[in-house]
């Protein structure tokens, strides 16, 4: 019971950093449900790396976008990885995933976008050394 | 139970069903022995709608997509069946168990489920040019009026345009082509602008051969355009070897035997005795038959012949295409929405001829991306997935996927063996090595760089060419090649194994070349000829 509302508590941060919105109790509830059926486990540098992203949700954007540069399949990923994949299977997010006719202008958006991910894979990379540090 | 028949099929994948169908049809009394896994958890509850419907409607969508122990969001994907989807994933269920393969060079994806792999296949369908049937050690007078019998059973659609010598020939009983989606008719139109020039380099672009139908026949409808062809199979448009099996069940001279796994054979003056393993109670169970047609794959023949022959040959030669796929980017797609009605398989396909002989010719199948959720494609991007899910929404529509398999041909560094293991479910264990010469890398490098080229010139652009280890293209042959000689550890022509008298085998163990092209399709031709062989044999 427990490890559920801690697990709830994680989706609602994930669900946050991933489409910038409060999602919903039901996805909530199928993220705590994949939890437990996936059992992911963390080394002690993983643990450390997730109390730091769980806190906040630009650490959380930051260390993710480090970590898909360097270590995309960390364990801390998977977490978010779940829950990505448990809002695109969710009649209610269908919008966030589904392809649209987007204006010319959305590319100046995706420019963007990516220059925000360059950003942050740098600040995040910042983060992880000296996490990787104080763990060694 | 009865356990003695007059013909005895094992396996009941894409070679198996065709030979059951033939026997039966020519009125002789036959058993199919299978483990025959089958999908329990997931038939049921697919709706029978169209993927957009589905995902705005379904609550019940994450049981399917991504399966009920979450096992449709694949972390490590090297391991063998991670390319399926959860509610095909019974095709390699208990493979582990029952027939395990052990190698760091070769990782071939086997089924023990009712259908084989014949129940996920691509359905692709390629009718063989005759330099490639003379590599192979078939003759091309037989093999015609086989894949016109087999594409009456199974339906093909097609169309004859440029591609139409690669694939349909000269091939009766085809079924209107099916629609084509948006995705890939902008790189069609785009081909037919540029035919001459890309013709002179030997590339030449056309409509798939597709084992799906565009009009309704035997209780199967035609093609719904749901785009859920990579999870259900509710209109039963595209052929499935099951779909024959179900259709035999029927017959009073048929029998369809579950959970049996099939050992070896043993012959004798009045036939043959067929050992088995029963995967429900692990006890051995002995059959008996007058002629035994073996169809359980080239890897499940291998282990049933070197058992038979008392493992006094435990290494066979293997061959197997080599493959790899390539993400491009397709401009004029970007930031399009992807059509409600449309179907998820290779529509088009590419093929560089260059000698223009149809031999060796090399082929890409192309794909657009969507039915297989863009989350698992926002995992290859290097970027975090917050920002990755802004970019993929925007880019999924001009992702065109060209999936490029090489010809191939044995050499001694690709075998197989078996190794007796007391550990294992059956007593022994199935390793290999599959590895390609310096000239062979070269020359795939090669056809890879043309066939990115021409991609270009269609107004795709190849962002990354990713190699999946050997045995990734599903395409298995050359165990036993064929050698009219009747020596052992090989096949005749008609069929026969070499050292017995009433042991057929009707999978692609014979074969010795493997074209790029699929080769199912030719398989299917080759087990109906097998069919007739044996019925004449006696
Ligand atoms: C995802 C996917 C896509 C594909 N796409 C294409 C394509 O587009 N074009 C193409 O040409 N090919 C394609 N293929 C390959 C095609 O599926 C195979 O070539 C074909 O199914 C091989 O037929 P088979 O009868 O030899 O073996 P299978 O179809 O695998 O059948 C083997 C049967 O034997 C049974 N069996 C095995 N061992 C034993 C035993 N010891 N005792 C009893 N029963 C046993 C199994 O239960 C099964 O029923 C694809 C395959 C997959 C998985």
């Amino acid at each position: 019971m427990e490890n559920k509302s801690v697990h709830i508590f994680e989706a609602e941060r994930i669900g946050n950093y991933l489409l910038g919105i409060n999602v919903q109790d039901s996805e909530k509830n199928t993220y705590a449900d994949a939890m437990q059926k996936l059992n992911i486990q963390f080394s002690k540098y993983e643990q450390a790396l997730w109390e730091k992203m769980i806190k906040s949700k630009s650490k959380m954007a930051c260390i993710d976008a480090a970590l898909a540069m360097k270590e995309p399949n960390n364990n801390v990923r998977r977490k978010l990885f779940t829950m990505l994949a448990i809002l695109e299977a969710s009649p209610n997010y269908t919008s966030y995933f589904l392809s649209r006719n987007f204006s010319f202008f959305y590319i100046f958006k995706i420019g963007l976008v990516g220059i925000r991910a360059v950003w942050r894979a740098a600040i995040g990379i910042f983060i992880i050394n000296s996490i990787k540090r104080k763990c060694n | 139970m009865q356990l003695s028949y007059d013909y005895i099929v094992v396996g009941s994948g894409a070679t198996g069903a065709i030979v059951a169908n033939s026997l039966v049809e020519a009125g002789v009394n036959i058993a199919v022995l299978d483990v025959g896994v089958e999908d329990e958890l997931y038939k049921e509850i697919i709706p029978n709608k169209d993927f957009i419907s589905i995902r705005k409607e379904d609550e019940n969508q994450q049981d399917y997509f991504l399966g009920k122990q979450f096992e449709g969001i694949p972390w490590e994907t090297s391991k063998v069946g991670s390319q399926l989807t959860p509610p095909r994933n019974f095709l390699t269920q208990l493979t582990e168990k029952l027939i395990p393969f052990e190698s760091d060079s070769f990782k071939p994806m086997e089924s023990m489920a009712k259908g084989g792999l014949g129940g996920g296949w691509g359905l692709g369908c390629y009718e063989f040019s005759k330099p490639e049937l003379d590599a192979i050690g078939l003759k091309e007078s037989e093999m015609l009026p086989a894949y016109d019998a087999v594409a009456n059973h199974i339906g093909v659609s097609g169309i004859k345009d440029d591609a139409a010598p690669y694939c349909l020939r000269d091939l009766k009983n085809v079924q209107p082509v099916s629609e084509l989606e948006q995705n890939l008719s902008g790189v069609f139109t785009s081909y037919n602008k540029q035919k001459k020039n890309l013709n002179n380099k030997g590339i030449f672009v056309g409509r798939s051969a597709l084992a799906v139908i565009t009009k309704e026949r035997d209780n199967r409808s035609a093609v719904q355009y749901k785009d859920m062809d990579f999870w259900s199979d509710t209109d039963k448009s595209s052929y499935r070897s099951w779909m024959t099996i179900d259709q035999l069940k029927g017959k009073s001279n048929f029998v369809y035997h579950k959970n049996c796994l099939v050992l070896k054979f043993k012959e004798h003056d009045l036939g043959v005795d067929v050992i088995v393993k029963r995967t429900d109670t692990s006890e051995e169970q002995i059959f008996s038959c007058k002629k035994l047609i073996l169809s359980p794959g080239v890897l499940g023949t291998a282990r049933i012949v070197i058992r038979s022959f008392d493992y006094k040959k435990e290494q066979l030669p293997v061959i197997c295409n080599p493959y790899c796929y390539i993400p491009c980017l397709q401009w004029r797609m970007l930031g399009k929405e992807i059509e409600q009605k449309k179907t998820s398989l290779g529509q088009l396909v590419m093929y560089l001829d260059e000698k223009n002989d149809n031999f060796d010719v090399g082929m890409a199948a192309l794909f657009s991306y969507r039915s297989l959720l863009l989350f698992k494609l926002i995992k290859e991007t290097p970027l975090n997935y917050a920002d990755a899910r802004i970019i993929m929404q925007y880019l999924q529509s001009s992702f065109t996927i060209a999936g490029i398999h090489h010809p191939e041909k044995g050499s001694a560094s690709k075998f197989i063996r078996m190794e007796q293991n007391a550990n294992t479910y059956t007593g022994d264990i199935l390793t290999g090595q599959y590895i390609l010469s310096e000239q062979e890398i070269k020359t795939n490098e090669s056809r890879e760089k043309k066939i990115k080229s021409a991609l270009n010139s269609l107004g795709c652009k190849p962002l990354k060419t990713i190699y999946t280890p050997h045995g990734g293209s599903i395409h298995y042959a050359g165990t036993l090649p064929f050698n009219d000689n009747g020596e052992n550890f090989s096949i005749h022509s008609n069929g026969k194994l070499g050292g017995t008298k009433n042991v057929f085998v009707a999978d692609g163990s014979g074969f010795k070349y493997l074209p790029a092209k699929g080769l199912t399709f030719t398989l299917m031709a080759n087990a109906y000829n097998v069919a007739k062989n044996v019925l004449k044999n006696g």
